[in-house]
């Protein structure tokens, strides 16, 4: 069957990749990973639904909107990440030319990279779905055919938007040239990512943990007992999982053939349409593109912000900022970094902390120190978020530093510049902006803290410290773990050493908390005495020295593996 | 200007280059020729510092590409075989770029730029996006770069794939020029033909090992034939 053969590069590539390299001790720690994923996601699932049910009466209603909430929003991550892979499937594959100048049926070809597409978009939804829905079965007890259900409808559930974005592309492509279309999906999807991510925050979902909001609550459940997005597959997904879990009085025999017969309707709608458009859309796609430039402005403004660096250090950074500047894939990121600062700054802002029967000061400036409780989602925590949000950054921006001289990499391996200066002008270049976003978070949450003079020296001090070792750490796994092959920037930071970075970054934050937090619980806790007894602020000395000795260590170790690791490319 | 001395490179069992020794002086074009898979690339990664030899060692102009990589590769040009360049430059970006790596002073590096781009045909394109130039243009355009600040050492992979007949000629041109200005060529080629018309000795490559090495009158006496061309004393020689 020619549609099994057309698969069969991408089947035999996995497992030749699976069999024959040997990074076990890399795949049991990602293994390790994964389940610890996996049983976090099933646990807090779980307790979520076992306080739901034990909300007399409105149990299976609260779980039931939680389920159209989970479902909707894996709908929409489907279609996003669809459109982005059956671009890369259908249009800019490099094995396209091959395939298509084969003697191959339209029919083959379609459903062979649909099949591919669906598999690669959405197996890591799966993968959280499935915990999702166990978690779902084990307080409520769907039974046996709950189960059923679930391997009757997720199939048909991830084909849908499969389908969609494969349609949705190849409309696309046919009207535009492919390349630019990935920016502009990159672009859009970005927004209305962050629109959602927003809108998610200022809805305040903790509300719903909380008793005092239940009165209004109950009004807007009896209103609701409907989902309300009744016409998305993500509903009718919902609906036969919900007839299964709590009984509750849908029509599975209505959803399941309309869930059913959508997912027929749109595969053979873009197979029709594919088997129509696909050659034209390709030979569209191949064209490149073109466009004159020319920043006078901007080489202006980095000729004088990079004057005081030697000129290969600046040559590169000055590469470096216009590369990321002109590449939708990286600089639209900026745009996530926008809404986490929002939703950073407004978490602050909705802290209840007048409401508290401990003196105020005292909590904003234990709340600086305390790192969140899941219970209480609400009560958030200061300069080790900031730590955080921090980390996150990093990995997204200073991990693929290195990385991103992709295949080029020769240019600066070939020219008179030592590695080193070559390291250290990526750790530059990536510390200022994120030393500059670490001050202004910490400032302002702990203006919105109200916090005392000597907690605000504190955390600036600290998150400066930090933001050298988060750098180094980025910088310094980004050499030791470079991807120089990838198809754009977003992929970079989702690679093992990716992860590793985000884990080593997280520990080194978290040890500097420790570090600093018994001075600060002296500190922060003299209102409470009785005898007012005052510590002085020198009890925080030996801990902000210890601190920046461990920050010190963090950048000459892992600028140092950095560059090793790179030298031995060498061999 | 250039010396290999014993030079190996193994990956693992596989010796890709095996006891290497040319010496390659100023001014002359030294044609290195082997079928694929020789180890020619990797012979010219190691030259160029960007691999590390196993054994023995690369001088150019007297400096240890290990032991001074810095000075050695700032009077080298190197052109590889594929052509990877930072897309989201324009030509003239990316040759600033280079002469800020190279250290080439400002007034002159802005006419060095306008003669490289003239020279090889790039002018109308210098403020494109380098994603937008077909893979001549870019061939054409990593070839400014490596002359950008007059090397007295040029590195060359496989310069003539994917070049028109024009521009292959050109090329030939260009490296006679170089050679006659004292600049030592050292040009890898599978193709006989290129290696036959513009190169001073050839050195033939095969599994690694420098199984011939000379001027076409002492290839030919090598390979034990009369007449014939290189074409002939390489196939003769590298026959299994």
């Amino acid at each position: 069957m020619l549609f099994l053969t057309l698969l069969s590069p991408t089947v035999l590539s996995w497992k030749n990749e699976l069999f024959r390299k040997s990074h076990w001790l890399r795949r049991l720690f990602l293994l390790a990973l994964a389940a610890g994923f996996w049983l976090g996601a099933y646990w807090t699932v779980r307790r979520v639904l076992v306080y739901f049910q034990s909300v007399h009466g409105l149990g299976p209603a609260l779980a039931f909107q939680l389920l159209l909430i989970i479902l909707l929003t894996f709908l929409s991550m489907l279609l996003f990440s669809n459109l982005i892979t059956a671009l890369s499937a259908f249009f800019l594959a490099q094995d396209l030319a091959l395939l298509r100048s084969a003697p191959t049926a339209s029919g083959d070809f379609f459903a062979a990279r649909l099949t591919a597409t669906t598999i690669n978009s959405s197996w890591m939804v799966l993968f959280f779905t499935l915990p999702i829905l166990a978690a779902y079965q084990s307080v409520f007890r769907g039974g046996a055919f709950f189960y059923l259900w679930v391997a009757l409808v997720l199939p048909l559930f991830l084909v849908i938007p499969a389908a969609a974005g494969v349609l949705v592309t190849h409309l696309l492509v046919y009207l535009l040239p492919a390349r630019r279309i990935r920016d502009v999906l990159f672009f859009i999807g970005l927004i209305a990512f962050v629109i959602l991510y927003v809108l998610f925050r200022v809805s305040r979902p903790e509300q719903l943990m909380n008793p005092e909001s239940f009165g209004f609550f109950l009004q807007y459940l009896s209103a609701m007992d409907t989902p309300s997005a009744p016409y998305l597959p993500s509903s009718w997904a919902a609906e036969i999982f919900g007839a299964a879990l709590f009984q509750r009085p849908a029509d599975v025999w209505f959803f399941f053939p309309l869930l059913a017969s959508y997912a027929l309707f749109l595969v053979w709608v873009g197979g029709s349409v594919s088997a129509l458009v696909h050659l034209a859309a390709w030979s569209k796609a191949q064209e490149s593109r073109q466009g004159r430039r020319k920043d006078r402005l901007l080489d202006a403004v980095l000729g004088a912000a990079l004057s005081p660096f030697p000129p290969a250090a600046r040559a590169v950074a000055v590469k470096d900022v216009k590369s990321f500047l002109r590449d939708t894939t990286q600089w639209s990121q900026l745009f996530l970094l926008a809404a986490l600062i929002v939703v950073y700054i407004y978490n602050f802002k909705v802290l209840p902390l007048d409401r508290s029967p401990i003196p105020a000061a005292t909590l904003r400036a234990m709340a600086v120190y305390t790192t969140t409780i899941p219970t209480q989602a609400y009560r958030s925590s200061g300069r080790p978020e900031a730590g955080f949000v921090l980390s996150a950054v990093a990995v997204r921006f200073a991990f693929p530093a290195v990385s991103l001289e992709g295949k080029a990499f020769w240019i600066l391996r070939s020219a008179p510049v030592a590695l080193r200066s070559i390291v250290l002008g990526k750790f530059w270049l990536n510390l200022v902006p994120l030393l500059f976003l670490g001050c202004l978070l910490v400032f302002f949450s702990n203006k919105l803290l109200r916090v005392p003079d000597w907690m605000m020296l504190l955390s600036l001090a600290t998150v400066i410290l930090m933001t050298f070792g988060i750098t180094a750490i980025g910088v310094g796994l980004g050499a030791m773990y470079p991807k120089f092959d990838y198809d754009h920037a977003a992929q970079i930071p989702t690679s093992f050493g990716g992860i590793t970075a985000m884990i080593v970054s997280v520990a080194f934050v978290a040890l500097s908390v420790m570090i600093e937090a018994w001075p600060v619980y002296l500190l922060a806790s003299r209102s409470l005495r009785p005898d007012g007894a005052e510590p002085s602020l020198w009890v925080l000395a030996p801990s902000l020295a210890l601190v920046a000795a461990l920050t010190a260590a963090a950048v000459v170790i892992f600028v140092r593996l950095g560059l090793k690791s790179l030298e031995s490319m060498r061999d | 200007m250039i010396r290999i001395e014993n030079l190996s490179k193994h990956y693992g069992r596989l010796a890709a280059v095996d006891a290497l020794d040319v010496e390659i002086p100023a001014g002359e074009i030294f044609g290195f020729l082997g079928p694929n898979g020789a180890g020619k690339t990797t012979t010219i990664k190691v030259m160029m510092g960007i691999l590390r030899a196993t054994a023995g060692r690369v001088l150019l102009g007297g400096f240890d590409v290990e032991r001074e990589p810095e000075k050695a590769k700032a009077i080298t040009g190197y052109v590889p075989d594929r052509p990877f360049i930072y897309e989201k430059l324009t030509g003239a970006e990316f040759l600033q770029f280079v002469g800020a790596l190279h250290r080439v002073e400002r007034p002159a590096l802005a006419r060095r730029i306008d003669e490289m781009l003239e020279t090889f045909e790039l002018s109308g394109w210098r403020d494109e996006l380098v994603e937008s130039y077909s893979h001549g243009m870019k061939q054409r355009l990593v070839l400014s770069a490596a002359l950008l600040h007059e090397p007295g050492i040029l590195v060359v992979d496989e310069p003539m794939v994917g070049i028109d007949p024009r521009g292959a000629r050109k090329l030939k041109d260009l490296f006679l020029a170089l050679a006659k200005n004292g600049v030592a060529v050292f040009l890898s080629t599978h193709s006989v033909g290129v290696a036959e018309e513009v190169c001073d000795r050839v050195g033939i490559i095969h599994k690694g090992k420098l199984i011939a090495c000379g001027t076409m009158a002492e290839l030919r006496s090598l390979a034990k034939i009369e007449e014939g061309n290189l074409e002939s004393a390489f196939l003769e020689l590298t026959s299994e």
